[in-house]
């Protein structure tokens, strides 16, 4: 099975672009902190520099983790997908399903295994831009010499590697658990548990903040982590929350979109699962950039007003969470748009029998840009409440007001990325898929 | 406001319910260009049940998309219940065919994330025709699907999934409806079934059925078959038995290899 896993890796490049990518990225950004440790770990380097190099890549580090975690399973879980069509073949040859989840675990190592490698050099050079951050600052003493050893490379093949594994055997063996042509419908109880975990975690994240001294300078740790959690739970609970939510929405929607209406309120709420790939991104990247962006202006209002002058570990600590904000907002992009390009794609066949059944180009069109809004304002507004929920208890801990002062504009901004990706992917892809002549969509099954 | 008015009213019946006049369909250009269609002219009387038969190649397929407003004849007019279908936009053509022609494939073509009564009413709905439930399940009814309306595609058989795609093929009461292999992927029994529904829509309801396909007991069905053979066609057989369905495609298919062959010689000398 392995000759097969890289035949298809070889012959098939585009397919594996995306999780390629995401590999890339999530190797770069861990090597790149985790440098830090090997740099710390060097002989005669003092205590304080140590610490701080420490701290800033554990933190990002966790971040790294489970953003790399979810881009890949994201990116994956659409390639397995796509896919359906030759790993039925393969069934239908005489492949097992531990055949074809070793074909696509393996696939999925030589590619994380590949972007890792090419992520060395950009890493390396990001561990020095960030030592020299450091030391700009005055954090880091002047005369320590950037290192890149067995913690960069460890956690960068470790992390990735992992995360490309465990996402690809959950992916495959949704794929292959189901017979060829059932219905998956349930498995919804482990997803549920998962979810209201997660949000049980975020919850005490975010509650700990109240327990927490208010000058602390780790208190911005808990509501940040307690919002991420809280989001994660958000987009696995997503689902079968919109599913219901449209059950009651779809007589309006039919009312006043049509049959445009008519038709996406039914594909969405009989489309969970492949919902849950779009909707994560998304509530992700609201929930964590709102929640980051608003929190570190709080703290940094803060620290002016107490009267105290900046000191480089509070600059440290904003140059850091914008880095952090950027390499979430990335990442999400590259998720958001791949789980919907995809997914889209995907769907050629559907397009080409609605057009078949009588809707115009246009109706078409309709429908996907309502799914469209209908996806971005839940991802929008669970992410959101999210966000304030990790917003909320630190601004009350850290200042005396209940809500931060921060106008909206940061917020909006953030709305307007992810609607503007959101629309954008959806509408381009389904335009570009609507080119096939409807006859041709329904029968071609790749 | 006229146009308003057309639309109300189910469009009226004409005695011809499709007409081709000298329809001609090229694919691909230069040395490598293949006429799947040369000069095809026919017509179908309304309440008609034909089946257009020929060997792998002969421009069946084309000859269906063409006439359903699926392609676009490159020559030559196509006249559905007497109207010409326009040259316009694919929007334009699309609006046309769910007003005057209904279809059945061999893949179904159902949406899987509608139910048996929601995939029927479709067509109406993407018309902005109001979808009256009454008349929807009266036909599934008919179809022998009455009491499985809240089904999902994937939880029915083949033969129940083809049968709920002549539910919607008549819903809109078409001018023509057009079958392409509609027991390609069907069992015997299932396959006698449909044909037989097929049949009864056209002797009941007096609907029009155009029937492509391979099979010469499927045709036999039908009142008339035409065949075709390299893009033409090559006669027709009134009141058709399997048999002499399965004979004349024999002959027919003597005929094209022996034309293929007189081409070779012909490019050698």
């Amino acid at each position: 099975m392995l000759f097969l896993a890289l035949r298809s890796v070889r012959k098939r490049p585009g397919r594996f672009l995306a999780t390629l990518l995401s590999a890339f990225l999530g190797a770069v950004v861990i090597m790149t902190f985790s440098s830090l440790h090997d740099t710390a770990a060097a002989p005669g380097v003092d205590a304080v520099s140590s610490e701080s190099m420490t701290i800033s890549a554990g933190v990002v580090g966790g971040y790294g983790s489970l953003l790399v975690f979810f881009a890949i399973a994201s990116t994956l879980t659409v390639s397995v997908r796509q896919r359906a069509e030759e790993i039925h073949l393969l069934r239908c040859t005489g492949a097992t399903p531990a055949q074809i989840t070793r074909m696509v675990v393996g696939e999925s190592a030589v590619v994380a295994l590949a972007g890792t490698l090419l992520a060395i050099g950009p890493a390396v050079l990001g561990g020095r831009l960030l030592l020299d951050l450091f030391k700009d600052s005055g954090q880091v003493a002047a005369r320590i010499e950037p290192a890149f050893g067995a913690m960069a490379l460890g956690s960068g093949f470790g992390i990735t590697l992992l995360a490309s594994v465990g996402a690809a055997f959950l992916a495959v063996r949704r794929a292959t658990r189901a017979p060829s042509g059932a219905r998956k419908r349930s498995r919804g109880r482990g997803r549920t548990l998962a979810g209201c975990a997660a949000l049980v975690a975020g919850a005490g994240g975010v509650l700990t903040t109240y327990a927490v001294d208010s000058t602390e300078e780790m208190l911005m740790a808990f509501p940040a982590y307690g919002a991420i959690l809280l989001s994660v739970g958000f987009a696995v609970l997503a689902p079968s929350l919109l599913g219901r939510m449209l059950q009651l929405l779809s007589r309006p929607l039919a009312a006043v979109g049509g049959a445009g209406g008519y038709l996406g309120a039914r594909n969405l709420r009989r489309r969970g699962a492949e919902l849950a790939g779009i909707l994560m991104p998304m509530i992700i990247f609201t929930g964590m950039a709102t929640a980051t962006l608003y929190i570190q202006g709080v703290e940094s209002d803060w620290v002016t007003s107490s009267g105290l002058d900046k000191t480089v570990d509070d600059k440290n600590l904003e140059t850091l969470n914008l880095v952090v904000v950027g390499i979430i907002v990335v990442f999400s992009c590259i998720m958001l748009v791949n789980s919907l390009y995809a997914a889209t794609s995907y769907r050629r066949r559907e397009f080409g029998q609605q057009r078949l059944a009588g809707a115009t180009p246009g109706q078409v069109l309709g429908v996907v840009g309502l799914e469209a809004v209908i996806l971005t304002l839940t991802g929008l507004f669970l992410g959101t409440v999210a966000g304030i929920a990790g917003i909320i208890p630190f601004t009350t801990v850290r200042t005396d007001q209940v809500v931060p002062d921060q106008g909206p504009a940061t917020w909006l901004a953030i709305m307007a990325v992810a609607t503007v990706v959101t629309l954008g992917t959806s509408l381009g892809t389904a335009r570009r898929t609507l080119r096939t002549p409807a006859v041709d969509a329904v029968t071609v099954a790749a | 406001m006229a146009m308003f008015d057309r639309k109300r009213q189910p469009p009226s019946r004409t005695a011809e319910a499709l007409r081709l006049e000298s329809v001609t369909k090229v694919y691909g250009t230069g040395d490598g260009a293949v006429t799947a269609l040369d000069g095809v002219t026919l017509s179908l009387p309304t309440g008609s049940f034909t089946a257009v038969m020929g060997p792998s190649g002969s421009g069946k397929s084309t000859l269906l998309q063409c006439a359903a407003g699926l392609d676009r004849a490159d020559q030559g007019r196509i006249l559905v219940d007497g109207e010409e279908m326009g040259g316009g936009s694919e929007a334009a053509l699309t609006k046309f065919r769910r007003q005057r022609i209904g279809f059945i494939f061999q893949q179904y073509n159902l949406l899987p994330t509608l139910t048996v009564e929601e995939n029927t009413s479709l067509p109406l709905r993407l018309a902005g025709r109001r979808a009256d439930p009454e008349r929807v399940r009266a036909i599934l009814t008919q179809v022998g699907l009455g009491r499985r309306l809240g089904h999902l595609p994937d939880q029915l058989s083949g033969g129940q999934r083809q049968r709920v795609a002549i539910a919607r093929a008549l819903v809109t009461r078409p001018g023509v409806v057009f079958a392409d292999e509609p027991t390609g992927a069907l069992d015997t029994r299932s396959a006698r079934d449909v044909l037989g529904l097929l049949r009864e829509t056209v002797r009941v309801h007096g609907s029009t059925v155009v029937l492509v396909t391979h099979d010469p007991v499927a045709a036999s069905y039908a009142d008339t078959v035409l065949f075709l053979a390299d893009g033409r066609l090559a006669g027709s057989l009134p009141a058709p038995t399997a048999e002499a369905v399965a004979e004349r495609m024999t002959h027919l298919g003597d005929r094209v290899a022996a034309r293929h062959v007189d081409d070779s010689s012909l490019m050698e000398v």
